[in-house]
């Protein structure tokens, strides 16, 4: 059952497109890796699926509909997890989860059970009624991942989820979406981390210049590049060396 | 990047236009209106006193005080920026070139406010006190080497200390100041001179610490930053800063009203547009504002036809400014994401208005309850604010 269908979608910030005919689809209980140079567009994609950003051309199904048939559905189908953490500062830790909580209508006893798992998980239960403003970079973004898995959508767009992490942050956060997995929830997530993205992930899709390179799983894509037993530490580099013969041919 | 001085003329001239951009909306705004009668009217009321003053009236003490004060304040204008600490720190030993401009420029922006207190003085003390035109000359020479000598002393003593405790530095230079210049004015020169030995010790102890430390950056961006944060939240009184981030803080005392807002979907953009309400700064303090002059109208104002005119016309202003300010602002936020109504945020900023504007009637009614009038007309008062803040609330786009 596919979960997400993004169809020859073409867009960008101006009228000169960042993404060129992009297709590609997300199956149930799939964690796919989105992995590309700088401004290859992962972020783009990433806006685009979330409804930010408005594609010129193709259409993106969440659960079957697209963002104009059904906002409400699509909008609950998904929680995000920014590059850069946006937080209310007026709003403590505790007030952004409550937020959340409410406006994804979110029983309040399933809350508070869901709200004291994941504060122990990211040992954040002290800080319950601090302001962003004293919070560093990485529980900043800790305060992001909670609220995305308080709510338990059928996808979960994590952009760059490791960067400002700690270790154990970031295993919390492994456990988090492999947890979430099993449940059934797919997980899209755009990283540089190549070694984790290898580990953890299904399929991977490799963007470079708004298109996509290669897709599918680890074999797939050492096949696709000819490179039999090559990481995907090796497989970036090898892209990275095509668009260097581009520049120079 | 090499030439610091260059860097310090570059952001100079962006400084002054940034300056001039702001000062043509305060200078035409409507409290510099209101700033020209003040002057106008002290300026009067002090030459009228002058005919009639006392002759054992404390010249010399208030002159001595308001000099000194005015002189003591000499925070450094460096016009440094966040990158700095780390683009400057390979040149630090050639920081004099970016310092020098900065500390002329320092000193010339702020020494016209001592002269300016002097000459406004000026015929205090040849009236009252019989100063001849020579003492005044020299006089005011003076009070231009104390400003540089204070500047000077501010600038080693942040640059050595790190700014820690400023405010002592700031004490013993007044002391110093107060007293020398009282001496001097009361004619006891040699108490006046040793003072002014002490005044150049003091300099030259700072100046010593400050060549055995690192160049303390962060300290000095701080300051700058906080210099521009209060000139752009005073203009941010005459018109739109972007530089203002909304500063919050918590109001521990208002969290009862959260209570009002109960833990439902539909109520999950009023939780949030009150919390951004009451702990934003800017919003906030816009509403006590207004909702305070909007009392007082009510309590002064005999005349019930001006003061519905005056409370209704602060009504206007308080809902079309909050309305705009809750509604507006391109980045992205959370919210936007939300399986919740489109509408939802505008409906929710709706809801929270009329429940403050409610907030502001009780105050005025308060007000009229003071005043004691209680006419017909004058109890229309109130009726009038709810009506002129639900009419902007449904008609404002």
């Amino acid at each position: 059952m596919t979960v997400l269908e993004v169809n020859n979608v073409t867009g960008g910030y101006t009228r000169k497109p960042v993404l060129h005919d992009l297709s590609f689809s997300i199956g149930k209980g799939e964690l796919v890796g989105i992995i590309g140079l700088n401004g290859a567009g992962k972020s783009t994609t990433i806006k685009h699926v979330i409804g930010t950003m408005n594609a010129t051309k193709g259409e993106i199904l969440l659960n079957g509909k697209t963002l104009k048939e059904d906002p409400a559905l699509y909008r609950s189908s998904f929680s995000y997890i920014p590059e850069t953490p946006v937080l209310y500062d007026e709003l403590t830790l505790l007030e952004h989860m409550q937020l959340t909580a409410m406006a994804y209508n979110l029983e309040e006893s399933i809350f508070k059970a869901r709200l004291e798992s994941l504060l122990k998980e990211f040992r954040m239960e002290k800080r319950l009624n601090w302001f962003p403003t004293h919070f560093s970079k990485g529980m900043r973004q800790k305060i992001m991942i909670m609220c995305a898995f308080l709510v338990s959508p059928s996808l979960y767009i994590i952009d760059e989820p490791f960067v400002g992490l700690d270790p154990l942050g970031i295993q919390s956060l492994l456990n988090q979406m492999q947890a979430r997995k099993e449940e059934g929830a797919s997980v899209l997530m755009s990283t540089h981390i190549l070694a984790t993205a290898e580990k953890y992930c299904d399929r991977i899709l490799l963007l470079h210049n708004g298109k996509i390179r290669a897709q599918g799983t680890m074999e797939d894509l050492r096949a696709a590049f000819q490179m039999p037993n090559a990481t995907l530490d090796d497989l970036y580099i090898e892209m990275t060396k095509e668009q260097q013969n581009e520049q120079f041919a | 990047m090499n030439n610091l001085r260059e860097v310090w003329s570059k952001r100079f001239v962006y400084y002054i236009n940034e300056l001039q951009k702001y000062m043509k909306y305060i200078v035409s705004g409507h409290i510099a209106i209101v700033f020209v009668f003040v002057i106008g009217a002290a300026g009067y009321s002090y030459s009228e006193w002058l005919k009639t003053a006392p002759l054992d009236f404390p010249v010399f003490l208030l002159v001595a005080f308001l000099l000194s004060l005015t002189i003591t304040i000499s925070t450094p204008v460096t016009l440094m920026k966040n990158a700095d600490s780390v683009y400057f720190l390979p040149l630090e030993t050639k920081l004099d070139e970016y310092f020098k401009p900065a500390l002329k420029w320092t000193y010339f922006s702020t020494v016209f406010v001592s002269a300016l207190v002097f000459v406004v003085s000026i015929p205090m003390l040849t009236k009252l006190s019989g100063l001849i035109k020579n003492e005044i000359l020299f006089l005011f020479l003076l009070i231009l080497v104390l400003k540089y000598w204070s500047m000077q002393v501010e600038y080693s003593y942040r640059f050595a200390e790190n700014g820690k405790f400023v405010w002592v530095d700031r004490f013993v230079r007044f002391v110093l100041l107060f007293t020398g210049l009282f001496f001097l004015l009361t004619g006891s020169y040699v108490l006046a001179i040793a003072i002014a030995c002490i005044c150049v010790m003091y300099l030259v102890v700072w100046k010593k610490k400050m060549k055995e430390v690192a160049f303390p950056f962060d300290h000095f961006i701080n300051v700058e930053q906080s210099r521009m944060m209060r000139f752009y939240r005073f203009a941010n009184y005459f018109t739109d800063v972007p530089h203002i981030r909304g500063m919050t803080k918590r109001r521990k005392l208002l969290n009862f009203v959260y209570k009002f807002v109960p833990y439902k979907q539909e109520n999950a953009q009023l939780y949030l547009v009150l919390r951004t309400f009451i702990r934003t700064d800017d919003y906030f303090y816009l509403w006590v504002r207004l909702t305070a002059l909007a009392m007082l109208g009510a309590i002064f104002i005999p005349i019930p036809i001006v003061a519905i005119i005056f409370t209704g016309a602060l009504a206007f202003a308080t809902v079309i400014q909050l309305k705009h300010a809750l509604l507006s602002g391109f980045e992205f936020r959370m919210d936007l994401l939300f399986p919740i109504d489109s509408n939802a945020r505008l409906l929710a900023v709706k809801k929270l208005l009329r429940m403050f504007q409610f907030v502001q009637v009780v105050f005025v009614l308060i007000g009229i309850v003071i005043q004691g009038q209680f006419t017909l007309l004058m109890l229309l008062v109130p009726v009038f604010v709810l009506v002129v803040s639900e009419l902007t609330l449904r008609m404002s786009k």
